[in-house]
């Protein structure tokens, strides 16, 4: 009984799986609009919690956009922390990404950066929090990782290659590359789910 | 009429912003040519130090003691804020030498009764950092010289006035010290003995004077004051006990002002908006900055929160003497609507203020759409609560371009004519040509190509069709 019961427990929770399931746990899942993606992730992109797009060059934007398009209809901000270029948001809104919703954070430093993303996590006035930090350890990506629970809200960290293999809280990781027309996908953690999986999707911007 | 008399016995010391100390602190006052001890704190009082002590002998029992000479000027701002702070309860203010009156008849009401309203007074003066003492009674004569010589005396009814003041000595009565012995030869010492004797007899010994005093005491003689009208700006200082050389320490004394604006405030039901802090310096112009609020407000925790944000990065050139906040302007208040939608702004107009205190103000931004082809010139970052402007749609040739833009456009290396970026480009045959700006000087003739990089990077690319020459401008994810 009692063993049954913090199986369960464990289920609810995501700290154990089912095989092959996608996640029963409750969290939920916001599509992604590529179908490919959605089924290597296990439906998609998690909410309410962070995400890792791991890259050479801050690959993953284009990646996102139907997400961003969908959640710019809710009245919250979509924040950028850092980003490396300007968010060209002609090119934004014709994916219909509403750019009224845009808000763009601009730090001194990184450390900077990372407070602002913690607390534009945690408001709860956030739909999506956008992140380039430059270093990042784990004790504070756990702290984002609870802020993104508390606000709601969808936190991705754009990362360099070489963080593979740091442990992280993230709930969902991904490598990503170039490949032609679109980006290669590989999964290199999901939260209640198998990792490595891998697809090529044919998103571009 | 009822009047509450506030009296501050420490106000000559804590108008140096001393109340909170451990430190031994003491004013000093000079009579016959010699400096005496005028009041001290309870931890000059704990090695020694008393009132009318001498200054060399409370130096030699406490060598640490910090001594000011009295400031009237300094006293007579610290009341007149405090009476800024009473106005809020009563529109008739009036002050006596380190006291504050104010007719509060008429507003008990609105305060649910006298001991709520003076115990509500009680806990705001002990935020703004003052210990007052208070009496109430028919007449203002009477509350002064009852918050003075038996405070916590709250008479409604001038039949009782007599009574309360038979027992107080002469000395408080009158400042004047040749009527006092005159008074005290003919074997008078309290006022209760002079009410005893019938007012020609008492006229005839000490003159008209105390018998037009004891008659406004006692409400038999008209006591006019002039009501005293607040002042319309809030600039107050703070001097510090100790010159400050981190910005975080100067969170507790600026909590004070914080709370002494919020104060003012509310006696006017006004809200603030911008708030202008300076810190002075011994040898050094002032650091002077200004917090904006999003939203008018009046919250003392929000605004000490701000403050926080900024003082956590903000670099002192010198240490910190003084401490200034002012308000030029207030806007009257308006009751807040309490629906979710209004919660959810208001929120939000916080999480902004906390982000722009601590980064700075352009460092949080929105962004909009312009009606331009030029694509530097397609969008500009905004004030993100300035409201959506009606917003120009994308046009479907956007779909081409990409999600990310350089700051600038970056000349391009060039190699037998072919662009060159870590390798040589590969073109993509689609391009897209931008003409235009040609009626506001900035004139645009561009050929736009996607390229990719020997990396395998997707970038975007322009060549400049006069002259020729190739420019980075974007990155395609």
């Amino acid at each position: 009984m009692a063993a049954e019961a913090s199986l369960d427990h464990l289920l609810r929770r995501g700290l154990l799986w089912k095989g092959g399931e996608t996640p029963a746990n409750g969290s939920r899942m916001l599509s992604s609009g590529f179908g490919e993606l959605d089924r290597i992730t296990g439906g998609g992109w998690p909410a309410g919690a962070l995400v890792e797009l791991v890259s050479a060059s801050s690959l993953g934007l284009s990646l996102l956009a139907p997400v961003l398009a969908r959640l710019s209809t809710e009245p919250r901000w979509l924040a950028w922390v850092d980003p490396p270029w300007h968010p060209h948001a002609p090119a934004l809104a014709a994916r219909g990404i509403e750019v009224a919703r845009l808000l763009r954070v601009k730090s001194r430093d990184g450390k900077e950066g990372l407070w602002a993303a913690e607390q534009l996590l945690r408001s709860g006035n956030c739909s999506a929090v956008l992140l380039w930090p430059a270093r990042i350890g784990s004790a504070r990506l756990r702290r984002l990782q609870l802020a993104a629970g508390q606000g709601d809200c969808l936190g991705v960290l754009f990362r360099p290659l070489g963080v593979e293999r740091e442990n992280s809280m993230a709930a969902l990781r991904l490598r990503l590359e170039g490949d032609g027309a679109g980006l290669r996908v590989k999964v290199l953690k999901r939260r209640g789910g198998w990792s490595g999986g891998e697809a090529v999707v044919p998103c571009s911007g | 009429m009822l009047w509450l008399g506030w009296y501050f016995p420490w106000l000559p010391l804590e108008c140096f912003g001393a109340a909170e100390a451990g430190v031994p602190l003491a004013v000093s006052r000079r009579e016959q040519g010699r400096e005496w001890i005028d009041r001290c704190n309870p931890a000059a009082l704990e090695l020694g130090v008393r009132s009318r002590m001498a200054l060399p002998a409370a130096l030699a029992l406490a060598p640490g003691l910090r001594v000011w000479p009295r400031d009237s000027r300094r006293e007579r701002q610290a009341l007149e804020a405090l009476g800024s702070w009473a106005w809020r309860y009563s529109s008739r203010i009036a002050f006596d030498p380190l006291l504050v009156l104010l007719e509060v008849g008429a507003s008990l009401r609105l305060f649910g009764g006298f001991h709520a309203l003076r115990k509500r007074m009680e806990t705001e003066l002990s935020k703004l950092g003052y210990h007052g003492q208070w009496s109430a009674a028919p007449t203002p004569a009477a509350a002064a010289l009852l918050a003075r010589t038996a405070p916590g005396s709250c008479l409604e009814v001038r039949s009782q006035l007599k009574e309360a003041l038979a027992p107080i000595p002469l000395s408080h009565f009158t400042r004047n010290a040749g009527l006092l012995e005159l008074m005290q030869d003919i074997g008078l010492s309290t006022i209760g003995d002079c009410l005893h004797l019938p007012r020609p007899e008492l006229a005839r010994r000490v003159g008209s004077e105390p018998a037009r005093l004891l008659d406004r005491l006692l409400g038999q003689a008209p006591d006019p004051r002039p009501l005293w009208q607040p002042p319309q700006r809030f600039c107050q200082r703070l001097q510090l006990m100790a010159e400050i050389e981190e910005a975080g320490a100067l969170r507790f004394p600026a909590r004070r002002l914080i709370e002494s604006l919020c104060a003012f405030l509310r006696s006017r039901d006004a809200l603030a908006q911008r708030l202008e802090w300076r810190f002075l310096h011994r040898h050094r112009p002032a650091t002077v900055f200004h917090l904006g609020l999003l939203k008018p407000g009046r919250d003392p925790l929000h605004l000490l929160e701000l403050l926080q944000q900024r003082l956590e990065r903000l670099e002192l050139p010198a240490p910190v003497t003084d401490l200034e906040l002012r308000v030029d302007r207030w806007q009257p208040f308006q009751e807040q609507k309490g629906d979710l939608f209004e919660k959810r702004q208001q929120g939000d107009g916080l999480l902004l203020e906390r982000l722009r205190a601590r980064l700075g103000e352009t460092a949080v931004q929105g962004v909009r759409l312009e009606a331009d082809h030029r694509p530097e010139r397609a969008w500009r970052y905004c004030d993100p609560v300035a409201g959506p402007k009606p917003g120009r749609k994308a046009s479907a040739d956007h779909g081409h371009q990409p999600l990310w833009l350089l700051p600038q456009p970056r000349r391009l290396e060039e190699r037998q004519g072919q662009p060159f970026h870590g390798g040589p480009l590969r073109l993509r045959p689609f391009g897209q040509r931008i003409e235009t700006g040609w009626w506001d000087g900035d004139e645009v003739n561009r050929d736009y190509y996607q390229a990719v990089s020997p990396a395998g990077e997707r970038l975007w690319i322009y060549r400049e069709r006069k002259s020729g020459r190739w420019f980075l401008h974007g990155v395609f994810d």
